[in-house]
C-alpha cells in the first residue's frame, strides 16, 4: 500500500514548482480516489513511470489556461504548444527529482514524457485505484494523479 | 596476532647479553692495555739489565787500561773519561732499572753497585795532572798522580773481585725480567683470546639479534598487512574511542562507506552522529558512552540498554538521493592495567535484515489478517455478506463522492466532515452487527480521523491525504473480503446440499436483519460483559423500502442499550432485577402505517444525568439545562454530539448515533419518541407512514 510520506513527496514536488517558478504557492484541494478506469485529464499531461519498490505512474495534468497564466507569471512571451509541453514536462521533472531525492534507489523513476489532448495514452494500471490530488493555483485547478502498487 | 610479550622478552635478553659482552670486551681491553704497558716496561728493563751485564767487565777493562797508562806514563785522560762515562751510564741505568724492578736480585745488585761507589768515586773524581815532567827523570808520577794510581789499582782489584758476583746478580735479574715478560706475554695471549672470543660471541649475538629482529619485523609487517587486509575487507565499521570520546587513528574501510566520509581520525563521536540522529537520541547515546567508561558498568547489562542497537539514519547517495539505512552499533570495552583503555565500536549495516524482518512481519500480519478475515467471514451468511459488501461499497463511493467535491476554503473542507462521518458510522454499524470486525476496525479508524479533523482550527487538502489513504486501504480490504466470500460461496455451492443445511431458505432481507441483530446482540453482550436476551417479532412485516433505514436504526438502538441501558448483572441483582436483561423489538401495522417498538429493561434515562452530559459537551449552557423540563431533557439524546459515554469505543461515545437515527427516521417521513422509567426501562417508538411498497412486504 502506498504510504502517506510517498504521496506527500509527489505533492510537495508539485507545489514546490509553483512556489519556485511562479513565486506563488499552490494549494492542494480535496483528494479523492478513482476506483474504476483512469481519471480524466486536461490538455497537457507530464507522466513519469515508476518501477522498483513500487510500480505505476504519476502524472501532472493541467489545463491550457492554467499553463498560460503560469507562463505569463514566469515572464514568458511564447505561449506556443511546444512551450506548454515543455512547461508541463518541467513540472513532471521536478516531481521526479523530488521523488529521486526522497526515495533513493528503491524507486526507479523514468524520464518524464509529455502527452497532450484529453484522451492521451497513459499506461493502464489494471485493478489499481488512482489517488487524485487537485492542485489549486490562483483560480485554476490541475491534478496530480498517483497510481502505484 | 600478539607479538609484544615475546618480542619484548627477546629484546631484553639480547640487550642484556650484548651489555655483558661489551663489559667483558672492555675489561679485556683494559687488562690487555695494562699488561702490554707492563710488558713494555719489562722489555725495557730487560734490555737495560742485559746491557748492564757487560758493564762490570767493561769497568775492569777500563781500570786495567787506566792503570797500564799510568804505569807507562801514557796519556790517561781518555781512559779516565771513558771510565767516568761508563760509571755514569751504569749509575743512570741502575736507577732506571730501579723504577721497573724491585726484585731481590735487583736490590742485591743495587747494594753491590753502591759498594763500587767509594772505590770508584776517588778515581773518577781525579782532575789533577798525574805526571810531572823533569829533564833528569823524565816523566814521573806527581804526588797526586801517585795517589790516583793507588786508587786506580785498588779499584781495579775491587772490580775484578766483584765483577763476577755483580754480573751474576744482573744476569739473574735479566732472567727474572725475561720470565716476567714471558708470563706477561702468556697473559696477554689469554686476554687476547678471551677478547677475540667475546668479540665473536658479541658478533654472534648481534647476528642473532639482527636475525630475530628481522624475523620479528617480518612477522610484525605480516601482522600489519593482515590487520590492514581485515580492516579493508570486513563489512562492519570498526574503530576505537578514547577517553575523550574521540575516534582513534585506525578504522575499517567500511566506515567510510557507511557514513559517506573519511575524516574519522580524532573525530568526536558526538560529531559523527550529530547530523544523523535526532538530538534526543544523540544525548542518550552520549550518556551511554560515558557509562561505558565507568568501572562498575556490566557489559551484558550495558548491551541490553544500548540506544544505538538499531539506528535509522538517512545518508545522501552519490546521485544526491537520501537513503534510509539501519545501523547497529556495538560497544566493547578494552581493558588496560589502569581500567578501561578504549571502547571498541563496531557498526554493522543491518538494513537488509531490518527490511526483511519488516517484510516478514508485514506478510505475517497479512497472513493473520487473512485468517481473521476468513474466520470472520465464514460464520456470515453469504447472501447477507454480499448484501453488506454491496451496500458498504456504495457507502464508500458516497464517501469518495463527498471527498471529490471541489474545496478550497476551510468552510468547504469542514462541510465534508459531517457527511463523511454519517456514512462511515453507518458502515461501521453494519460491519459491527455482522461481527465483521476487520471492516469495523478500519472504519472506526477512519471515523477517528474525521473526528480529529473536526478539532483542527484550519483545514486544507493536505489534512485529507491520510483519510484518502485509509479509504483506499478499506476498499482494498473489502475487495479481499469479497474475493474470499466468493471463494467460500463457490465452495459451499460445490458441497452436497444436505451439508449446507437450510440456511438459504430464509425470508430475504428481514430474516437477514433478524440474524444480524441477534449476532450483534451476542457480540455486544460479550464485548461489554453484559447479559441480555433479544427477542424480535414482526420484522418480516417491514416493507422492503424501510429495511435499510430500520436496520441502521435498530443497530444503533441495540448498541445504545448494550452500552448505556442494560446494567451489569451485579447491579441488576442489587436492584432486584433478573441477571439477564431483556431487549424487545416489535414491528407491527398501525392504523395509519407502521410502528416499531424498541424496549430494554435497563437503567432508563435520568433527565438530570442527560442535562449534565449536555452541559459537559457544551451542547447547552448550565442555565439552559436548568430551565429544561423532563421532556426537553429527554430530547437531548437526539442532539448532534450528545453522548453520556466518556470513553470512545467501537459502539458508543462519539456523540453520534441517536441524532443520525432521528434524521434517518425523519428522512423516510417517520417520527420517533422515547419514554423511560429510571431504573426500569427505556422505550423508543418509531411511527412510519404506510409505504407504497407495503404490498411488496415479505409476508
Amino acid at each position: 500500500m502506498i504510504q502517506e510520506s510517498e504521496l506527500k513527496t509527489f505533492v510537495e514536488g508539485t507545489t514546490n514548482y509553483f512556489e519556485v517558478a511562479a513565486q506563488q504557492p499552490a494549494s492542494i484541494g480535496s483528494p479523492y480516489l478513482v476506483t474504476e478506469g483512469q481519471p480524466s485529464v486536461h490538455e497537457y499531461t507530464g507522466v513519469i513511470n515508476i518501477t522498483g519498490k513500487r510500480e505505476g505512474v504519476v502524472y501532472f495534468t493541467a489545463p491550457k489556461a492554467m499553463l498560460t497564466v503560469l507562463l505569463m507569471k514566469m515572464q514568458e512571451s511564447d505561449f506556443s504548444h511546444e512551450t506548454m509541453r515543455d512547461l508541463v514536462g518541467e513540472v513532471a521533472n521536478t516531481i521526479s527529482g523530488n521523488a529521486r531525492k526522497d526515495f533513493g534507489r528503491d524507486f526507479v523513476i523514468s524520464v518524464p514524457s509529455v502527452l497532450t489532448g484529453e484522451k492521451p495514452e497513459i499506461p493502464a494500471m489494471p485493478g489499481l485505484r488512482s489517488f487524485v490530488i487537485p492542485i489549486n493555483w490562483r483560480s485554476h485547478s490541475a491534478k496530480l494523479v498517483v497510481a502505484l502498487k | 596476532m600478539n607479538f609484544s610479550g615475546a618480542d619484548r622478552k627477546r629484546q631484553l635478553v639480547t640487550v642484556g647479553v650484548g651489555t655483558v659482552l661489551m663489559l667483558v670486551m672492555a675489561g679485556v681491553l683494559i687488562a690487555g692495555f695494562r699488561l702490554a704497558t707492563q710488558m713494555n716496561a719489562n722489555v725495557a728493563a730487560l734490555q737495560t739489565a742485559s746491557a748492564l751485564q757487560t758493564y762490570p767487565n767493561t769497568l775492569v777493562a777500563q781500570l786495567t787500561s787506566l792503570r797500564d797508562r799510568l804505569e807507562t806514563r801514557a796519556y790517561s785522560g781518555q781512559a779516565l773519561a771513558d771510565l767516568r762515562a761508563t760509571v755514569e751510564k751504569f749509575d743512570r741505568e741502575m736507577k732506571q732499572l730501579g723504577e721497573f724492578s724491585h726484585s731481590p736480585q735487583f736490590e742485591q745488585a743495587q747494594a753491590l753497585w753502591q759498594q763500587y761507589s767509594p772505590v770508584l768515586d776517588p778515581v773518577i773524581d781525579f782532575t789533577d795532572q798525574p805526571y810531572v815532567d823533569s829533564d833528569e827523570e823524565g816523566s814521573t808520577l806527581s804526588p797526586e798522580g801517585r795517589t790516583h794510581y793507588a786508587d786506580v789499582k785498588r779499584a781495579q782489584l775491587f772490580t775484578q773481585e766483584n765483577s763476577e758476583p755483580l754480573q751474576a746478580l744482573l744476569a739473574g735479574l735479566s732472567t727474572q725480567l725475561q720470565t716476567e715478560a714471558s708470563t706477561g706475554a702468556n697473559r696477554l695471549r689469554v686476554l687476547l683470546s678471551a677478547g677475540v672470543l667475546a668479540a665473536l660471541v658479541l658478533a654472534a649475538a648481534a647476528a642473532w639479534f639482527q636475525l630475530t629482529r628481522g624475523r620479528s619485523e617480518r612477522l610484525a609487517r605480516e601482522a600489519q598487512e593482515q590487520t590492514r587486509d581485515i580492516l579493508r575487507t570486513v563489512k562492519e565499521g570498526f574503530f576505537l574511542l578514547d577517553a575523550d570520546y574521540k575516534i582513534g587513528s585506525v578504522w575499517s574501510d567500511a566506515l567510510t562507506r557507511l557514513f559517506g566520509r573519511s575524516d574519522f581520525a580524532g573525530l568526536a563521536f558526538e560529531e559523527l552522529l550529530k547530523d544523523l540522529v535526532p538530538p534526543a537520541t544523540l544525548a542518550t547515546a552520549m550518556k551511554y558512552i560515558k557509562l561505558l567508561w565507568g568501572e562498575r558498568a556490566h557489559e551484558n547489562l550495558m548491551k541490553s540498554i544500548n540506544p544505538l542497537g538499531q539506528l535509522e539514519i538517512h545518508v545522501e547517495t552519490a546521485s544526491g538521493a537520501r537513503e534510509a539505512r539501519y545501523l547497529q552499533f556495538d560497544f566493547h570495552r578494552v581493558m588496560g592495567p589502569k581500567g578501561v583503555k578504549h571502547v571498541l565500536v563496531s557498526v554493522g549495516d543491518i538494513t537488509s535484515s531490518v527490511l526483511l524482518a519488516k517484510e516478514l512481519q508485514e506478510s505475517q500480519e497479512n497472513a493473520n489478517q487473512q485468517v481473521d478475515m476468513m474466520l470472520g467471514v465464514m460464520h456470515i451468511d453469504p447472501v447477507q455478506l454480499m448484501s453488506f459488501l454491496d451496500s458498504t461499497e456504495t457507502g464508500l463511493q458516497l464517501v469518495n463522492a463527498i471527498l471529490k467535491e471541489p474545496a478550497r476554503t476551510d468552510a468547504e473542507f469542514r462541510k465534508k466532515l459531517d457527511g463523511l462521518f454519517r456514512e462511515l458510522h453507518s458502515i461501521k454499524g453494519e460491519a459491527s452487527a455482522l461481527n465483521l470486525m476487520s471492516v469495523a476496525h478500519r472504519t472506526h479508524a477512519l471515523e477517528d480521523m474525521v473526528t480529529e479533523l473536526k478539532k483542527r482550527p484550519e483545514l486544507s487538502g493536505n489534512d485529507f491525504l491520510p483519510l484518502v489513504l485509509k479509504l483506499d486501504d478499506l476498499l482494498a480490504h473489502l475487495r479481499s473480503v469479497r474475493e474470499l466470500a466468493t471463494r467460500l460461496s463457490n465452495l459451499r455451492e460445490s458441497a452436497p446440499t444436505e451439508a449446507r443445511g437450510g440456511r438459504s431458505s430464509g425470508k430475504g432481507g428481514t430474516d437477514e436483519l433478524s440474524r444480524t441483530l441477534q449476532s450483534l446482540a451476542e457480540r455486544l453482550a460479550k464485548d461489554h460483559n453484559k447479559k441480555f436476551r433479544l427477542s424480535v417479532s414482526g420484522l418480516a412485516d417491514i416493507p422492503r423500502a424501510y429495511v435499510p433505514t430500520l436496520k441502521d436504526v435498530l443497530i444503533q438502538m441495540l448498541r445504545n442499550s448494550a452500552v448505556h441501558g442494560i446494567e451489569p448483572a451485579e447491579v441488576r441483582r442489587a436492584n432486584t432485577k433478573s441477571d439477564v436483561g431483556e431487549v424487545r423489538i416489535e414491528f407491527r401495522k398501525s392504523a395509519d402505517g407502521f410502528e416499531l417498538m424498541f424496549e430494554d429493561d435497563g437503567a432508563g434515562l435520568l433527565p438530570e444525568q442527560l442535562k449534565a452530559a449536555a452541559v459537559r459537551k457544551q451542547i447547552v449552557t448550565p442555565e439552559e439545562a436548568a430551565a429544561m423540563d423532563t421532556r426537553a431533557a429527554m430530547a437531548l439524546i437526539f442532539r448532534p454530539g450528545f453522548s453520556t459515554q466518556e470513553q470512545v469505543s467501537m459502539d458508543a461515545g462519539r456523540g453520534v448515533g441517536m441524532d443520525v437515527v432521528a434524521k434517518s427516521v425523519y428522512a423516510i417521513g417517520g417520527k420517533i419518541g422515547v419514554t423511560t422509567n429510571p431504573g426500569k426501562f427505556t422505550r423508543f417508538k418509531v411511527s412510519l407512514p404506510a409505504s407504497e411498497e407495503t404490498s411488496t412486504a415479505v409476508a
